[in-house]
């Protein structure tokens, strides 16, 4: 799992602070927000507003749905200093420059959809504007690009497949467990995980479903209770020996891998997301696999190593038609520092191997190769994460 | 050749909060050195040192110089506003002391702990024919307002030395907490002491000195060196950045803050041991962070996790950097505009019935990991509390923090420092009493 959680969503609020004729730092310019998903600026609407001691209306009062840019200057006004788009009923800010003192300058930018809105200035004599944008509610830039289109619609019948695939496969791992059988159940433990592990970034999405399937004892809490997943089940199978206790945390697994089914059947993706959880993706494997940490009591590290790469490398595959023509000299990069990985993989290659798992034991990889390892899967993900930019449309 | 007494003088007098002198003409070893000279001219008495005030033809700098006073109210490297650098070395009690060797350890210290803050030399040699008393790395460096912090683990205060009685209930082994693999090299300890320094040679040379003056009584547990300040706590210092690039500290609680810091730093009358009243509890956590994963992660995904932008430290509910947090603000999305898991939504006081510390961490780095070859290094996080379970409370609450995924807990200790001395007390004459 990885470490943590975060929202599905970005913030959509840019609050870029312009630089103001007084000479502001530029370290000042980006004072919060999402600037990865910023629309593009051709689309952008300008809309300047000038504060004065009467108000701040701004020009123009009506626009289109989309991008927007608000300029807000304060040429001498000493009794207002600030601007703040809110909605119709004033009780949200949905925007803001404060701090404008007489000469300074600035603004922010968001994505409006239509609707009414009120600019607010405290301390003008009419401290409030209407500001109505009309329109059809627009959808995100990405969607106009059939390229990316397609890639998003690709992806999330990946995870969609990789989930079913996921929860099929532990059926029959439970299946092992429930007949007693500890070796047939070693042998499914890593053949169930790699459908996982492909798509782990989604399954984040719904923090609390990761820590149930695939929390690890100290992550993120250190409660018996808690720890009810794959790997409280490989604790039981390899450091106990036992399949005391397997077959209700089995079934309790498969329960929580169908309701991720259930979700990511409506989950919608973007491509900022499918490039950034390729990302992560590799992190992953740069740390908690290479550590051996993540399958510390099977050691089937290999399997679910590969898995991860493979689940990035389908996000890459995804988005080559778009990044060709887009960014072809870091499609090569991608695909050249992979094929590294792959070269380095290729000698811990077994057949059956352990645990039928066609790789040998990570334990018998030594400290000296796994750093060549990290050292390649470190210079993957430090391609993939140029990715983003490239993406976020 | 002139020479003078300088203990307990060239500082605030006795029983007073300790504070820095800042701009003070602070004694510097190499005046020792050639003031009294390594094998001393004789004009030592009593165990002092001489020393030669400072040439004028070499003007100081005021930071260099600056020294902070031994004694007061609170032990100094609380509240003292944070140095740049960290020695941090914890201890175990060597089997077979006996506790009027740890007594008398704990005196010792004291001594050489009021030397070394004002810019002394541990000891004064006498013969070139036994190994000089100060290690004498620090020779010529300005003491650069050094403060030496000392706690006692839980542990001291089991069978070994009849301290049991003398146990705060607040202080016990911290629980098991969320997001940490600690590693037993790096874990717990009899006694901490805590160097700061804007001179990391002097910070250092404080710890290596008080181990080799306890040796046969205590022995290393761990140690780390803290490079960079990752707090602040004064009002009058700018907020500096940890491994993440992100200023750390801005809500910190500030010296200037009396009140705050008698409700959540100072122990007082509630606790059921007179001696600690006026000490505060230590909390440090060794926390490594994933450098390279967190660097690859998009700007606005880092500001998110954090709660914060980068470069402005603003929180992105809009404003400048020390604007109050809008936790219910909302973004156009609708969704908030710091959002749930947001790392500063999760410590905040508003999300924790009020619960607040005082943050005293600096950066560290143990080079490369020697398995992935990668930077091993992170934020060495030292706080100050009232009662330990503050920080339980907090670690708990960042069970779901999204800056999880970049970091984990791999060390930690829990020490409880006693309050500031009066010049002639010694640490450890209320313990023993």
């Amino acid at each position: 799992m990885r470490r943590g959680r975060r929202g599905a969503a970005v913030a959509a609020v840019t609050a870029a602070l312009a630089l103001a004729a007084s000479g502001c730092a530029s370290s000042g310019s980006h004072s919060g927000g999402s600037s990865g998903t910023a629309a593009s600026s051709d689309k952008t609407t300008t809309v300047t507003i000038d504060l004065t001691p009467q108000g701040c209306t701004p020009k123009p009062a009506t626009i289109t749905a989309g991008a927007v840019q608000f300029n807000v200057t304060n040429k001498d006004a000493g009794s207002v200093s600030e601007a703040e788009l809110r909605t119709g009923d004033l009780a949200k800010i949905l925007g803001e420059q404060e701090n404008l003192t007489p000469g300074l300058s600035g603004g922010f930018s968001l994505q409006l959809q239509p609707g009414s809105y009120t600019i607010n200035c405290p301390g003008a004599t009419q401290p409030h504007a209407t500001f109505t944008v009309t329109g059809k509610a627009t959808g995100p830039a990405w969607e106009s690009n059939p390229q990316l289109a397609a890639a998003v619609k690709g992806y999330s019948s990946y995870v969609t497949t990789n989930t079913a695939d996921l929860v099929r496969h532990t059926q029959a791992f439970c299946q092992a467990i429930d007949a007693g059988n500890l070796t047939q159940a070693k042998v499914l433990y890593p053949r169930a995980r790699v459908y996982y592990e492909r798509i782990e970034p989604v399954a984040e999405i719904w923090g609390s479903l990761d820590t149930d399937i695939d929390g690890r004892w100290e992550n993120p809490v250190t409660v018996a209770s808690q720890f009810i997943g794959f790997h409280r089940i490989e604790q039981l199978l390899w450091a106990n020996n036992t399949l005391t206790g397997a077959p209700a945390l089995c079934a309790g697994l498969v329960k929580n891998e169908q309701q991720l089914l259930t979700l990511v059947h409506s989950a919608q993706y973007n491509p900022l997301e499918m490039a950034s959880g390729a990302t992560d993706l590799i992190n992953e494997a740069a740390t908690a696999k290479i550590s051996g940490e993540e399958e510390r009591y099977s050691n089937t590290d290999l399997p679910v190593f590969q898995a991860n790469v493979d689940g990035a490398m389908e996000v890459v595959s995804l988005l080559q038609p778009y990044l060709q023509g887009k960014d072809p000299s870091l499609l090569a990069q991608i695909n050249q520092r992979h094929a590294a990985v792959a070269r380095q993989m290729t000698q811990y290659k077994a057949s059956p191997g352990y645990d039928e798992t066609g790789y040998v034991e990570y334990s018998t990889v030594l400290d000296t190769q796994r750093r060549q390892l990290s050292a390649a899967v470190n210079a993957f993900a430090e391609s993939l994460s140029k990715l983003s930019v490239q993406v976020s449309g | 050749m002139t020479s003078r007494d300088t203990e307990g003088t060239a500082v605030d007098p006795a029983g007073v909060q300790p504070g820095e002198s800042a701009g003070r003409r602070g004694p510097s070893r190499r005046q020792l050195l050639t003031g009294a000279g390594l094998f001393g001219a004789g004009a030592v008495a009593g165990g002092l040192t001489g020393y030669l005030t400072r040439p004028d033809s070499e003007p100081p700098g005021a930071a260099a110089t600056r020294q902070v006073s031994f004694y007061g109210t609170h032990q100094a490297g609380i509240i003292t506003p944070a140095q740049d650098r960290l020695a941090f070395g914890t201890l175990t009690v060597t089997p077979g002391t006996a506790r009027s060797d740890l007594r008398d350890l704990l005196r010792e210290w004291t001594s050489a702990a009021a030397r070394m803050t004002a810019g002394q030399l541990v000891g004064e040699d006498t013969s070139a024919d036994a190994p000089p008393v100060d290690t004498g790395e620090a020779i010529g460096s300005p003491v650069s307002g050094l403060t030496i912090t000392i706690g006692y683990g839980p542990a001291l205060f089991d069978q070994r030395f009849g301290l049991a009685a003398r146990k705060p209930a607040a202080l016990a082994e911290l629980p098991a907490l969320p997001n940490e693999d600690l590693d037993p090299d790096y874990t717990g300890g009899d006694l901490c002491i805590q160097a700061c320094s804007d001179d990391p040679l002097v910070a250092f040379h404080a710890v290596r000195n008080m181990a080799r003056i306890g040796m046969g009584a205590v022995e290393h547990n761990w140690m780390e060196l803290g490079f960079g300040r990752t707090s602040t706590t004064s009002t009058a210092q700018a907020t500096p950045r940890n491994l993440l690039g992100f200023k750390d500290g801005t809500r910190n609680i500030k010296a200037e803050q009396t009140d705050l810091l008698n409700r959540h730093v100072w122990a007082g009358q509630e606790t059921d041991q007179p001696w600690m009243r006026g000490g505060s509890y230590l909390v440090a956590r060794k926390i490594r962070i994933f450098v390279e994963n967190w660097d690859r992660d998009y700007l606005a995904d880092q500001e998110n996790v954090i709660g914060r932008g980068k470069v402005s430290g603003a929180p992105l509910s809009g404003g400048t950097e020390f604007t109050t947090p809008d936790f219910a603000a909302n973004a156009a999305s609708g969704l908030p505009a710091i959002p749930a898991h947001a790392h500063i939504r999760l410590a905040s006081f508003e999300h924790n019935g009020g619960t607040r510390i005082l943050r005293r961490g600096y950066s560290f780095t143990d080079g490369i990991d020697p398995q992935a070859g990668t930077l091993l290094g992170g934020l060495f996080f030292i706080a100050f509390m009232k009662n330990p379970s503050q920080f339980i409370q907090l670690q708990r609450s960042l069970a779901s923090d999204a800056l999880n995924e970049y970091i984990q807990h791999t060390g930690s200790g829990v020490f409880a420092c006693p309050p500031g001395l009066r010049a002639g007390q010694h640490w450890g004459d209320s313990l023993f009493t």
